[in-house]
């Protein structure tokens, strides 16, 4: 039993160790991929412009949801004219970047691996490398950047919103004062520490980590039928586990 | 074999998860001729090919292409050795993404910077030699498996490279399109001289183009020599093969238990 419990264990950190390497094999490959730009825009159109539908809806019932419970506690303190404040600071610190990297994990990142993991299965990538193209500058690099790029304006997409989801319950719907909706809300959020460290820092560090999982699992994958479904499967687990534990990580920095 | 071999490979040993694909295997590819390796399934012959592109490395013995050591180049010059390749796979291993055109046309795109016009003019030409011109914008997934793989075909000869290796060239293919591409690795062969090394199990083929055969079979060259003559050199492995025969050196079943004891009969041996 310990024995299996140690080659669990040992695999983990072998996965993690591989993970590794494969991340400093394609930032090697970065100056390479850059012959391929157009092949960066697809992929920045795939993964990016393609989430924003996605990304929109659910920052907006993220927002709505917020501003309706917020209204409800703060009124219990007649605090409600904080709404806006409060939605705020909660998208930008943290549902913006963390919500919208477990969005991105799911729509874009398992189709990067189940698409790299098909390649790898019909012998697209040894064609390539028969070729004589690098299919990590080729393939892995652009997919790898596409997300770091799209992640972070995915997550602005979502905080804005979400500050308008909360806006439109909280002052179309249950009539918390517009003027002071705004100027509370600016006047408590610091550019600095909410949006660059909250949604931008914490959202280019999830669009490492969800793409480089990604790309690794699609690019490690069995070429079989079974092993595109669990290199997808694993894709959403591991990336949603890094999510959190990444995102308390660097708030323990951060704040 | 010959002094001017383009492939040399001496004392090839391979273990794969146990088993022993080749054993001290020596073989040469003479330069400029056609060359077909054949032998039972399972015998290692696609990763003869992947040992001679250096995909795959050997556990022991050398491999040499155009006196270079394929298993001591670094990654760049495996690529420059591999721009003078040509490689059909045995599944076609087209790119989905792109159509037909785009698919001969993507070495031509990724070495060179030739103007447009003379790429569309390549693809076009060899995409007529293999009989696929009005097939051009046609999508992978919307060829035959024939198609596909003169398609597959037509991107691996796209560069005219000095070695074209065919894994499975044949299969599919209706007898007039094998017929057309028999002619073309022939005509390849013999206007640009380059040099063909196809896997195959369709004797009759193999015998109106190759010029020279290897058989393998226990991880080694059992027999080889000219196609016209090696189905009758008298060897017990070539009789076997090319008879088709059950019986023979090399067997028919894959290691396995007792079959009594496997299906439950009493006085199986335990």
């Amino acid at each position: 039993m310990s024995n299996g419990n140690d080659n669990v264990v040992v695999r983990s950190l072998a996965q993690i160790g591989a993970c590794g390497l494969f991340l400093l094999t394609i930032l090697a490959a970065i100056p390479r991929s850059f012959r391929h730009g157009r092949e960066t825009v697809r992929q920045i159109w795939f993964v990016g412009a393609m989430s924003l539908t996605i990304v929109m809806t659910c920052g907006l019932f993220v927002g709505m949801v917020l501003g309706l419970q917020l209204y409800d506690v703060l009124s219990i303190f007649g605090g409600t004219s904080a709404t806006g404040t409060v939605v705020a600071i909660a998208i930008y610190r943290e549902l913006g970047p963390v919500v919208t990297a477990l969005l991105f994990a799911g729509r874009a990142g398992t189709s990067v691996t189940a698409e790299i993991g098909l390649m790898r299965a019909t012998d697209q990538l040894d064609a390539m490398e028969m070729m004589a193209v690098d299919p990590i500058a080729y393939v892995a690099a652009p997919r790898f950047l596409a997300g770091v790029i799209a992640l972070p304006l995915l997550a602005i997409v979502f905080c804005a919103m979400g500050v308008f989801g909360g806006h439109l319950v909280g002052v179309t719907w249950l009539g918390i004062d517009n003027g002071t909706f705004w100027s509370n809300m600016t006047a408590a959020v610091d550019v600095h520490k909410d949006i660059v460290d909250g949604v931008l820092l914490k959202s280019i560090a999830f669009g490492i980590v969800v793409s480089l999982i990604a790309v690794f699992q699609g690019y490690t994958t069995p070429p079989t039928s079974e092993g595109v479904a669990y290199a997808t499967t694993r894709t959403v687990v591991a990336s949603s586990i890094a999510i959190l534990a990444l995102d308390f990580v660097l708030t323990s920095f951060l704040i | 074999m010959t002094d001017d071999a383009i492939v040399r490979i001496r004392g090839l040993t391979t273990v794969l998860n146990g088993k022993t694909i080749f054993d001290n295997l020596d073989l040469d590819i003479p330069r400029g001729k056609v060359t077909a390796i054949m032998g039972p399934s399972g015998t290692g012959k696609t990763t003869l090919l992947k040992h001679i592109t250096g995909q795959m490395r050997g556990d022991a013995g050398s491999v040499e292409l155009d006196g270079q050591n394929v298993p001591a180049l670094s990654r760049e010059r495996l690529f420059e050795l591999r721009e003078r390749i040509g490689y059909l796979f045995q599944n076609s291993a087209l790119l989905t993404d792109f159509d037909v055109f785009e698919n001969v046309a993507f070495p031509l795109r990724q070495h060179t910077r030739l103007p447009e016009e003379l790429i569309r003019n390549i693809v076009l030409t060899k995409l007529q030699a293999v009989g696929l011109r009005g097939a051009a914008r046609l999508m992978p997934t919307e060829l035959s498996g024939g198609m596909a793989r003169r398609v597959a075909l037509a991107r691996a000869i796209v560069f005219d490279p000095a070695l074209i290796l065919y894994d499975e060239p044949f299969v599919g293919l209706d007898p007039i399109a094998l017929n057309q591409v028999l002619l073309l690795i022939r005509t390849l062969n013999q206007t640009l001289g380059i040099t063909s090394v196809l896997v195959a199990h369709e004797l009759a083929a193999v015998q109106k183009v190759a010029d020279h055969v290897y058989l393998i079979a226990n991880g080694k060259v059992v027999a080889q020599g000219a196609p016209a003559t090696l189905a009758t050199d008298g060897s017990p492995w070539t009789a076997q093969f090319f008879g088709g025969e059950a019986d023979g050196p090399v067997p028919f079943q894959y290691p396995a238990g007792d079959y009594a004891t496997a299906l439950g009969f009493p006085g199986g041996k335990a």
